[in-house]
Formats: structure tokens, C-alpha cells, sequence
């Protein structure tokens, strides 16, 4: 007979994780979440890798989960914290191929600075939450959680705490499993949130939270397990075993889908038993909700809110309350499910007025050239993000601030090649683009990072950042060199003229070529910033053919007549629609000092 | 609403429309009014459909509401936009101004042309005001919005000294000689053409 492996939480989720055909995990060390990748590291299979932090961990399995591989991103609870940007907008996007978030909690600070309680991240970002309580559930939920993150088009948290991860148990090997091979499509809508995307996908998420309530209600990781006293305990994790030691004849509901909460299935319990225990570390959780629900329950005035618990606590708590007389009988009052608003219809049918990019903006000259190129575009936040609107469709991916470098990382690395770039703006580049990068640097990831250096923080009204050293009384300091500073991460970068289309073509093309990992600074100041008189641009009607190539590239000082192209007055001259134009029907007139006629 | 007035700015991002209405709050505190106003920014600011409130009464709670008795619209497409907003015998002050959205210019919808009628489906009185020319004849075009303003005034119960000091107060000096010339040229042309005002 084979012998049955003895494993860790943290080796089983590790092994659980290859059973379901995990093509790439990767995190940030933490107790006691860090044998997972320890272990993964010696398994055959996925792609495997240490980022510089939990942010750029989550981004970079988001890429992963994009490119079409299984994703495991782990971390302990603070952890959360540092990736909670991209975690929260995750929830609305949701995943192509299942992407699982482990957060090894540490109740009792064994280890950490705090014992926060990781399962309001999953009430807060809205998504499923699986909690195995020993080596073997830890070992077989990670299947279950991949299949509900893909069903359910959502990340799942896999939550451990330290005695879960810590401990060790025999663990009955599976046979595998494996999700549907899910290649990347594009889909602007699902992975740009723009307010205007953003709003549906919360929309669904609401939604999906009722479907993944029904779905727990039905799960078989929630069981009801009956007993023959009186006593029905509801609980999670780890608190599960300390529980079935205290009172082993007790009914149990035990929870290893403890968000959304069965609402039925909880009050199913009480049917049995007149007196109810929520066991839990730390909040809470369950606790509350179960008062929600109107039901009498024996909790958090008994058993510390803080601290690890165990089976002595646990029947020393709860013990002296069997003296006491049961509580009356109440019926449960189920919450509505929440109203959830549709998204405004266009008024009156009238043509709809998104944001554009301004006429002259620097950003429009890089997508003309970058929107050519089959590569996925990974974008980021700023005015830039609006080249994912029509008619530019250039960039496929806005989740949060410098996430494009991540996801472009994740994504290349799942498919071994440069197969996505990131574009992402000055700003944010100084925002959080370095930590990505530089991980990308470690981890030898190919890519091209285009930063649209705009000489400032466009969107929210022209703020100063450290590429401008300006601070906000317009004072100026130091200035750093983004070029310098790739370079000192020892990523090769160029910087090119935003308009120079030659320039920037021929820039994409050899780095996109090379394979290699490079950034490309193109660099123009913002428009906005330059009230400097402007010339406008000339079309020649006898050459125009109106093709609309330069309507195309979505200015709103070219306008498309039945019988010419017009260009408006608020054309700044930048030259962008000429470089266009293959019939060379769009010019600027000389500047005056070269004598000529002009207009 | 309950002796609250709403007043709805309606325009193209980057038209000016946190400034007037910034004028039109300071124009009802100047006439004594209590004053709660809500704006927009960020990404809508770059051109996108764009709409600030100033509400004013004896009390105001709500910065926002669905529904404006009065809406001042900088764009004609914004202004047929917000009759959605104005309750009915409602009154839309609005500049002629055309900007034409993406989808206009790439030629896949057409600029609306039915206001006239839609206002006049709803009971709503039209105030139209060539803000451009009035602006370009005080000075630079840019001033249409305080322009639109000028007209609006007919029908905002503030007074002139409320609107000179609102001027004062909200309009950075560089550019308040050329707004008051906008804002003046924008109250003479309506109130000899519209009746009862």
C-alpha cells in the first residue's frame, strides 16, 4: 500500500493546487503562508516565483489568469492589506482561468504585528470564501476553489490561519482535476474599469453574490452534521476541531464556505437543537450574521475576541451556558435579496458624450502607432486609460494604480514570451510601476513598458510628482529621471518624442521584436499645459477620399462631413491625423517664418 | 422641493461650468440664501457630459437632486440631454454652441434636432443664447459660459448686486473685466426678446 502523505496546510494547499492543474503560483514570503511556494518550487508543473510584494504577487497572477493558466497568489493576512488595491477591483473584473488568493491569517500573533481578520476581506470584496480546517480539506479545497472561481467568474480567498497552515495531517492523495484550457480574449468591457465599465460589473457582482449564497447553500464544503445532545454549533476553520473536541456529541454545521453565508442551512440547524454556538477566532464573523438573521446564538460574550482559541477554551466558554435555560424559539427573518440598480439607459436615445482624449493630447500619437502591433496592451490609470474607448480600443486592461506592469508580467510569463506590453503614465509609474518592474527585472520577464510621460497628473487637474519635482504652492525640487531609473534596475529604456511617429513605431517594433524586457519613455507635455497658439491642420479635398482613417483615431477636431473631412477650431496641430493619412491629404501650413502663405 | 430651488449646470467637460456654477452659488448667498452645490470632476472633465447643481432656499440639506426647476446648459446637445432633469415648467436657458461627441463625428448617431419640440412636449420654456458670439464680441470665446449666465439671470431671482459681487468673488481677477463684459452682453440680449421675464 502506498504511504499516505503527512503534510502541512500550507504543502497540501501547495500539492492540492498541482492537482488541479495550476499553471502559476507566485507571492510574498509571510507567516504563515510561506512553505506554499516553498513547496510548489520542488513540484513539477506550474511556474513558480517569489514577487518583490503582495501587490505586484496579485497582478501578476491576474496577468497569469488572463493568459488563460490556473493562478495561485498567497500571502499572510497583512499581506491583503498591501494587494487590497487590486483585490478589490478583481472582484468586479473577475478571472478568465480561476485565480485563488490564499491569506494565511495569524491569530495570536505568533508572528505578525497584528491578528486582523482576513474573512471581511471576502464580505468586503464581495467574493467566495473557502476555510479548510486541517491538512486534508486544505489539500482538497483548492479544486473546489479554482472550479468556483471559474463558474462563478470571480477570485476565490482561501483562508488559513496559523494552526491550519502549521499543522500537519495525513492527506489522501486525488486524482486530478483540471480546469478548461480558457484562452485570453480581449474584452474591453470585463477588464477596463472606467466608471462607465466599472458600473455593470458591480452590478453583476451584486448579483453574483445572491447566485454564490444559493450555490453555498447547496455546497457539500457546508455540512450539517448531527449529534444527540441538544446543542448545535456553527463554525470554520480551525475552530472546527477545537469545537468537535469540547462538545463531540453536538450538531454541527460546519462552514468551509463561510462567505456567503446558507442563511437556510443555518436555520435548517436550529430545527434540531434549542440552543446554538458560534465558535470562531477572533470577530464576530459568523456570529453577527446569524443575529441578523433573528436567530438566538451563545458567542462573543462568552469566547475572547482575541487570541487563538482551543478546545479547552472552547468548552470552558460554553459550558457554564448549558446551565442556563435554552432560549425561546424565534423564527428566522431571511434578508431580501438587495435591490440591485440597472445601469441608466442613454437618455432619450441622444448620442452619449464619454470622456475623450483632448485634441493635441501626446497619448493619442503613441496609441496610433501601438494599436497596430498584436500585442495585448495592459493599461493602467490616468487620461491614457481612455484609449480603451471607441474608436481607439488601443488598451484592454485598467484595474488599478500600476497594475498594467504586473498583469503584463503575469501574462508573459504564462506564456513564455512577449506576448503583452504595459502602458502606464507618468504618475503612476512613480505611484507603484517601480515595484512592478523591478520584479519583472527578477523574475526575467519579458515585456515593454511604455510610460506616456505627460510631464505631470493630467486626469486630476496638472498635480506635481517626483518626474517634475513640483509640489502643490508650485515650488519646485529635484526631478528624477525615469530613464535613469530603469536603467538602475538594469531594464534598458529609451525615451522618444511622443509625435515623432517614426520614432515611436520603429521604438515598438525593435522592442517588441527583442523579446526582451525594456521601457520605452515617450515622452510630450500635456497638452493642457500649453495655451502657446497653435496651427491647424489643412485638408485637401481633392486627395481626400474620406476614408476615415483619421477620424479614426477619435479627435474631436476632426469631424466627418458627407463631403470632406473639417477640421475645428480646437485642433492644437499636432500632426498625428497627417502621419495617418495615407493619401496625404492632411497638412500644416509652414510656420510664418519660413514665408509661407499659410491658411 | 419644499421651498428649495434647484439649478442644474449642464455642459461639455472643460467648459466652464464649475465656474458658473460657483457664480450662481455666490449670486444666491449674496441675495441671502442658504446654498449646498455638487460638481463633478476627474474623468469626466475631459469632455465628457457634465453637470454641477446649486441648490438654494431658506434651508438646504441635499447637495444633489434628480429633478431642476432651471437648467443651464453651455451645449445644445447637453441641454436636450438635461430635460430630462427639469421639472415640468421647467425653464432651459441654453447656448447654441454645437460640440459634437465621438459618435457624431464618426458619423454612427446623429446630432439630435427635435429640442423645440421635446421642450415643448414637456411644458418646458426655451431660452436659446448664441454664447459664443456674445463671448467673442466681449472678448474671447471662453467666457460663453458666464455669457449663458447673463441670460439666466432673467430668470434667477438674485438681483443685480447678488451677480456683481458673485462676479467679485468667484471669477480670478485676470479675466474678471473680460466677464463682466460677457456677463453683461449675455443679460442685454435676452430680456427685450423674451416676454414675461
Amino acid at each position: 500500500m502506498e504511504r499516505i502523505p503527512f503534510l502541512s496546510g500550507n504543502e497540501a494547499i501547495a500539492r492540492g493546487a498541482v492537482r488541479a492543474g495550476l499553471g502559476l503560483a507566485c507571492g510574498y514570503p509571510g507567516t504563515p503562508s510561506t512553505e506554499i511556494i516553498e513547496e510548489l518550487a520542488g513540484l513539477a508543473g506550474p511556474i513558480v516565483e517569489w514577487c518583490i510584494n503582495e501587490k505586484v504577487a496579485l497582478e501578476t497572477g491576474i496577468g497569469a489568469s488572463l493568459a488563460g493558466a490556473r493562478a495561485l497568489v498567497t500571502m499572510k493576512h497583512v499581506g491583503l492589506n498591501v494587494a487590497a488595491d487590486p483585490f478589490m477591483t478583481l472582484a468586479l473584473t473577475g478571472v478568465n482561468a480561476g485565480l485563488v488568493v490564499v491569506s494565511a491569517d495569524d491569530p495570536g500573533m505568533h508572528s505578525s504585528q497584528n491578528e486582523q481578520d482576513n474573512r471581511h476581506f471576502a464580505a468586503f470584496a464581495k467574493v467566495p470564501m473557502l476555510e479548510p480546517s486541517d491538512s486534508q480539506e486544505a489539500y482538497d479545497f483548492v479544486a473546489w476553489a479554482f472550479d468556483l472561481s471559474e463558474e462563478f467568474d470571480t477570485p476565490v480567498l482561501l483562508r488559513s490561519t496559523t494552526r491550519v497552515s502549521h499543522g500537519r495531517g495525513r492527506v489522501v492523495p486525488r486524482a486530478p482535476v483540471g480546469g478548461e484550457a480558457v484562452a485570453y480574449v480581449k474584452d474591453i468591457a470585463k477588464y477596463v474599469m472606467v466608471p462607465e465599465y466599472a458600473r455593470e460589473r458591480n452590478r453583476l457582482a451584486l448579483v453574483r453574490l445572491e447566485a454564490l449564497r444559493r450555490r453555498a447553500e447547496e455546497s457539500p464544503l457546508n455540512i450539517l452534521e448531527a449529534g444527540t445532545t441538544d446543542i448545535g454549533i456553527i463554525t470554520s476553520g480551525i475552530a472546527y476541531a477545537y469545537a468537535r473536541e469540547a462538545f463531540p456529541k453536538a450538531w454541527f454545521l460546519k462552514l468551509g464556505m463561510s462567505h456567503p453565508l446558507p442563511y437556510r442551512k443555518i436555520a435548517k440547524l436550529y430545527e434540531s437543537v434549542s440552543r446554538v454556538f458560534v465558535v470562531e477566532e477572533l470577530d464576530p464573523f459568523l456570529e453577527d450574521q446569524v443575529r441578523a438573521l433573528g436567530l438566538p446564538v451563545v458567542g462573543k460574550e462568552v469566547i475572547p475576541s482575541n487570541g487563538e482559541l482551543n478546545q479547552e477554551i472552547v468548552f470552558n466558554a460554553f459550558e457554564p451556558v448549558l446551565k442556563r435555560r435554552p432560549p425561546r424559539r424565534r423564527r428566522p427573518v431571511f434578508p431580501p435579496p438587495p435591490v440591485v440598480t440597472p445601469a441608466p439607459r442613454p437618455v432619450d436615445d441622444l448620442p452619449v458624450r464619454p470622456p475623450v482624449l483632448c485634441p493635441g493630447c501626446p497619448h493619442r500619437a503613441v496609441y496610433a502607432m501601438l494599436r497596430r502591433q498584436s500585442v495585448a496592451v495592459m493599461g493602467d490609470i490616468g487620461c491614457y486609460t481612455l484609449g480603451a474607448l471607441p474608436p481607439l480600443l488601443s488598451l484592454e486592461s485598467c484595474l488599478c494604480m500600476g497594475a498594467s506592469i504586473g498583469m503584463m508580467a503575469g501574462m508573459n510569463r504564462a506564456l513564455g514570451r512577449l506576448a503583452a506590453a504595459a502602458v502606464i503614465g507618468d504618475s503612476t509609474f512613480f505611484h507603484s510601476g517601480i515595484t512592478p518592474l523591478i520584479d519583472a527585472r527578477y523574475n526575467e520577464t519579458p515585456g515593454l513598458v511604455i510610460v506616456l510621460d505627460n510631464r505631470t497628473t493630467a486626469m486630476t487637474g496638472h498635480q506635481g510628482h517626483p518626474g517634475t519635482g513640483l509640489h502643490p504652492d508650485r515650488s519646485s525640487g529635484p526631478a528624477l529621471d525615469i530613464e535613469q531609473l530603469c536603467r538602475g534596475i538594469g531594464v534598458p529604456a529609451t525615451t522618444v518624442d511622443a509625435f515623432d511617429e517614426e520614432a515611436v513605431k520603429s521604438a515598438i517594433k525593435r522592442a517588441l521584436t527583442g523579446g526582451d524586457l525594456s521601457v520605452l519613455v515617450a515622452l510630450a507635455p500635456c497638452i493642457l499645459m500649453d495655451r502657446s497658439p497653435h496651427e491647424r491642420v489643412v485638408v485637401d479635398d481633392d486627395r481626400c477620399n474620406l476614408c476615415g482613417l483619421c477620424v479614426e483615431l477619435g479627435c474631436p477636431a476632426v469631424v466627418a462631413g458627407d463631403e470632406t473631412i473639417a477640421i475645428t477650431g480646437d485642433c492644437t496641430g499636432c500632426g498625428v491625423c497627417l502621419a495617418v493619412c495615407a493619401r496625404g491629404a492632411l497638412s500644416l501650413p509652414e510656420p510664418a517664418d519660413a514665408g509661407g502663405a499659410g491658411s | 422641493m419644499n421651498g428649495v430651488a434647484t439649478v442644474s449646470l449642464a455642459g461639455v467637460g472643460g467648459q466652464g461650468i464649475i465656474l458658473a456654477a460657483a457664480i450662481v452659488a455666490q449670486a444666491a448667498m449674496a441675495a441671502g440664501f442658504d446654498v449646498k452645490t455638487s460638481e463633478v470632476k476627474g474623468m469626466a472633465q475631459r469632455g465628457g457630459s457634465v453637470v454641477s447643481t446649486v441648490r438654494y432656499g431658506s434651508q438646504v440639506w441635499s447637495p444633489v437632486s434628480p429633478r431642476a426647476d432651471i437648467v443651464i446648459a453651455t451645449e445644445t446637445l447637453e441641454g436636450r440631454r438635461a430635460l430630462d432633469l427639469l421639472a415640468d415648467k421647467g425653464t432651459l436657458v441654453y447656448a447654441t454652441t454645437v460640440i459634437a461627441p465621438g459618435s457624431v463625428l464618426r458619423r454612427e448617431k446623429a446630432y439630435p434636432d427635435d429640442l423645440p419640440e421635446a421642450a415643448r412636449a414637456r411644458g418646458v420654456r426655451l431660452i436659446a443664447v448664441d454664447a459664443d458670439a456674445l463671448a467673442r464680441a466681449a472678448g474671447s470665446v471662453r467666457a460663453a459660459n458666464v455669457a449663458l449666465l447673463g441670460a439666466a439671470t432673467h430668470v434667477l431671482p438674485f438681483g443685480e448686486p447678488a451677480w456683481e459681487r458673485a462676479l467679485e468673488l468667484a471669477v480670478p481677477a485676470k479675466i474678471l473685466e473680460l466677464n463682466r463684459r460677457a456677463f453683461a452682453l449675455g443679460r442685454e440680449t435676452v430680456a427685450p426678446t423674451e416676454e414675461g421675464l
